[in-house]
């Protein structure tokens, strides 16, 4: 019986492919967009994945890391002083302004990491030597940078090019593989006392304090007691999460709360799966309709009304795992020129292709269930009348 | 012909299972790209107390940096020593230019001659006054001489003793002036107040040294032992009590600790200089500076002025 109602769904390739179209355009809307929205949130945390320290500690009322009030200098010392702590050490992060060769200016993230330590320093390096960054007017660019801080279209910055930063010369020692800014500069890192001569004075620059617990004492703990110690804001730097501790986590919902971009977003997802539902529903209706006729043949011939009932959700379920997978593909593709280029940003969770499963399972189930409630109504003698 | 559809019909099977494929294989370059954090490239110096104070100091030479200043503002006509050398007490450091005081005591020394020849002048006068009077005297009937007349040669011996002491009064003072003006070309003469190793000349022969002069004309410290100047953030100031155990890392070397030996405790808090690496003061918190001694060690070189990052040994655990 059941392989009755798949012949009946490849009748007719034209209703199939239709019938598919619609679920492969609502999979692919809903997660092509909820990829790219949470690899824009990501963005927003691109500074603690590209200065790697398990804890961050900001000034009391710092909600998120690309808005940091500064501390003073001997706040890394107060930390230091926290009995759970390992090692603190200072950081300077801000947006700067790169004057190029050509006279072109570029906006950048210049990130100053504390010398000895070369705590916060980046994890990939793709050219250079780290150490180098003790050399004088030494930064290592990210790969964002070696394009936009190029003064010629297609000369690549090279190790030893120079630039000026604030009317200073920075010369590039390292090439770093990191992950881009929300706000599209690319990061610079230097010596936090290098990073001092670049930046415009101001009374505090510390902008926080990188530490690590130590060993024995867990994050949070460390966390804790900070906080308890010195009145700072401790985070974590785990990932985004559902802990009100984690700096990627409140700095997502930072912008979540204050910025259009869910809101854009998530009426996309909505229409996806509003239009796909749509198109889904009435194709399947017709469909239905169309078939009317053997339905009720079927229906005639003794079938009872559970069978046709499997029928028709084995076609619908059918047509949604085909589009569904489909639709996957397409985002692969979508996926892996992203992820090539790093542009536009694109970041897929776990949970977001098996939630797309669960709406689109929703929606072939929902055009099932109009097919059911015709077919349940079906009188087989119609089949005779017509 | 029904070789279409199959393909179609077949075709979106496998579309469907790639893409299946395709997610699995993004989902994987996605979790590649999570990396873990590592510990710091530079390895930090870990804890070296159960429950410590951190805290920024600077090396000092013991027992405070002289910085040698001049009597008087003047040339300099000679340095004596150079950076690096070890003085004793009293060795001389710079001589100024005396020309001017050995100019007077020329004249100061003349000076004596002419009291001296006036000291004989005034003794050869007494000498013929008391003749005269000793002449008078020897009369023996002395209804013979005027009574008048012997007053007067007595008076006149009186005159010349006092003549001949205000003639030597004032060789003294010629005396004395000469002294004086030897004693002020040997004060421009600076000499070491204590032992110590020459740590910065800051002035050459030729130059001209001034009371007002921002720097210092040498500076002299101790260099065998160093003291620690460690800035404790006022904040954590309650927590520095007794004489606390402390260690010490060279800002540049977080692998080799230094023991300290705890000083004193300055009583008055100061606003922070910044020693982190800014040129100015700008800091608005105030730091409690407790000094802690450092014994020079044999291999490894330390030099006064560099940073070290201070822990010190902290009793009790802050609790608010």
């Amino acid at each position: 019986m059941l392989r009755l109602a798949l012949k009946m769904l490849f009748g007719d390739t034209g209703k199939y492919l239709m019938l598919v179209a619609g679920l492969v355009f609502a999979t692919f809307l809903m997660a092509q967009q909820a990829a790219v929205f949470c690899g824009l949130m990501s963005w927003t945390t691109a500074t603690l994945k590209n200065v790697p320290a398990p804890i961050w500690v900001v000034e009391e009322k710092v909600e998120q890391v690309n808005e940091t009030n500064p501390l003073l200098d001997t706040d890394v010392a107060r930390v230091r002083s926290v009995d759970s702590v390992a090692w603190a050490a200072p950081l300077y992060s801000g947006i700067q302004r790169v004057k190029l060769a050509n006279g072109n200016f570029k906006m950048i993230q210049l990130i100053g990491i504390d010398a000895t330590t070369l705590a916060g320093a980046p994890v990939n390096l793709k050219e250079g030597r780290l150490e180098d960054l003790r050399l004088p007017h030494a930064v290592i660019i990210d790969d964002l940078g070696v394009k936009r801080l190029a003064s010629e279209k297609g000369k690549p910055v090279k190790v030893g090019d120079f630039f000026e930063l604030n009317d200073q010369e920075a010369r590039v020692v390292g090439i770093a593989d990191a992950m881009q800014s929300f706000t599209g500069g690319p990061y610079v890192w230097t010596t936090y006392e290098r990073a001092m001569q670049y930046t415009p004075a101001q009374r505090k620059m510390l902008s926080a304090v990188i530490a690590a617990p130590k060993p024995g004492v867990s994050d949070e703990q460390a966390v804790a007691d900070i906080e308890r110690q010195t009145g700072l804001r401790a985070y974590l730097n785990r990932g985004f999460g559902d802990s009100e501790k984690d700096f990627n986590t409140t700095t997502v919902w930072w912008y979540v709360k204050n910025t259009g971009i869910p809101i854009s977003f998530g009426i996309t997802v909505v229409v996806g799966f509003v239009v796909g539902m749509a198109i889904s529903c009435q194709t399947f209706y017709t469909f239905v309709m169309e078939h009317m006729k053997h339905l009720g043949a079927l229906k005639a011939m003794g079938a009872s009304n559970g069978t046709l009932c499997m029928m028709l959700i084995t076609q619908a379920f059918t047509v949604g795992l085909v589009g569904y997978g489909i639709g996957l593909f397409l985002t692969g593709g979508f996926a892996h020129a992203a992820l090539q280029n790093k542009q536009p940003p694109f970041y897929m969770p776990m949970v977001v292709p098996f939630a797309v499963l669960g709406v689109i399972l929703f929606i072939c189930a929902v055009s099932a269930l109009i097919g059911i409630w015709r077919v349940s109504r079906l009188e087989p003698a119609m089949v005779f009348r017509g | 012909m029904k070789f279409v559809p199959v393909i179609i019909r077949y075709g979106t099977f496998a579309l469907a299972i790639a893409g299946v494929f395709s997610m699995t294989s993004v989902m994987q370059i996605i979790h590649g790209q999570e990396t873990k954090i590592p510990p710091p490239p530079g390895k930090p110096h870990g804890r070296v107390y159960e429950s410590e104070v951190g805290a920024t100091g600077i090396l000092e030479a013991l027992g405070d940096n002289v910085a040698i200043g001049v009597p008087v503002p003047g040339l300099v006509s000679e340095v004596k020593v150079k950076v690096s050398q070890k003085v004793k007490k009293d060795a001389p450091l710079l001589i100024l230019d005396d020309r001017e005081l050995r100019a007077t005591l020329l004249r100061q020394k003349a000076a004596i001659l002419v009291s001296e020849a006036k000291l004989e002048v005034s003794r050869a006068q007494l000498g013929k006054a008391q003749d005269m009077l000793d002449r008078l005297k020897a009369v023996t009937d002395q209804r013979a001489i005027s009574q008048d007349d012997l007053k007067n040669r007595a008076s006149d011996v009186a005159v010349a003793k006092a003549e001949l002491s205000a003639a030597d009064a004032q060789l003294q003072s010629a005396k004395a002036d000469v002294q004086q003006t030897e004693l002020l070309i040997e004060r421009l003469t600076v000499r070491a107040p204590r032992d110590g190793t020459i740590l910065q000349v800051n002035i050459r022969a030729g130059e001209y040294a001034s009371i007002q002069n921002k720097q210092a004309a040498l500076i002299l410290g101790d260099l065998d032992s160093f003291q620690v100047r460690v800035d404790v953030d006022e904040q954590n100031a309650k927590r520095i009590q007794g004489k606390p155990a402390a260690t010490a890392f060279l800002k540049s070397d977080p692998q080799t600790p230094y023991e300290l030996e705890f000083d004193r405790i300055e009583p008055f808090v100061i606003p922070k200089v910044s020693l982190t690496g800014a040129s100015t003061e700008r800091v608005d918190t105030r730091v409690l500076q407790v000094i802690y001694r450092l014994k020079r060690p044999d291999q490894t070189p330390l030099y006064v002025g560099q940073q070290v990052d201070v822990l010190i040994q902290d009793e009790k655990d802050l609790s608010p």
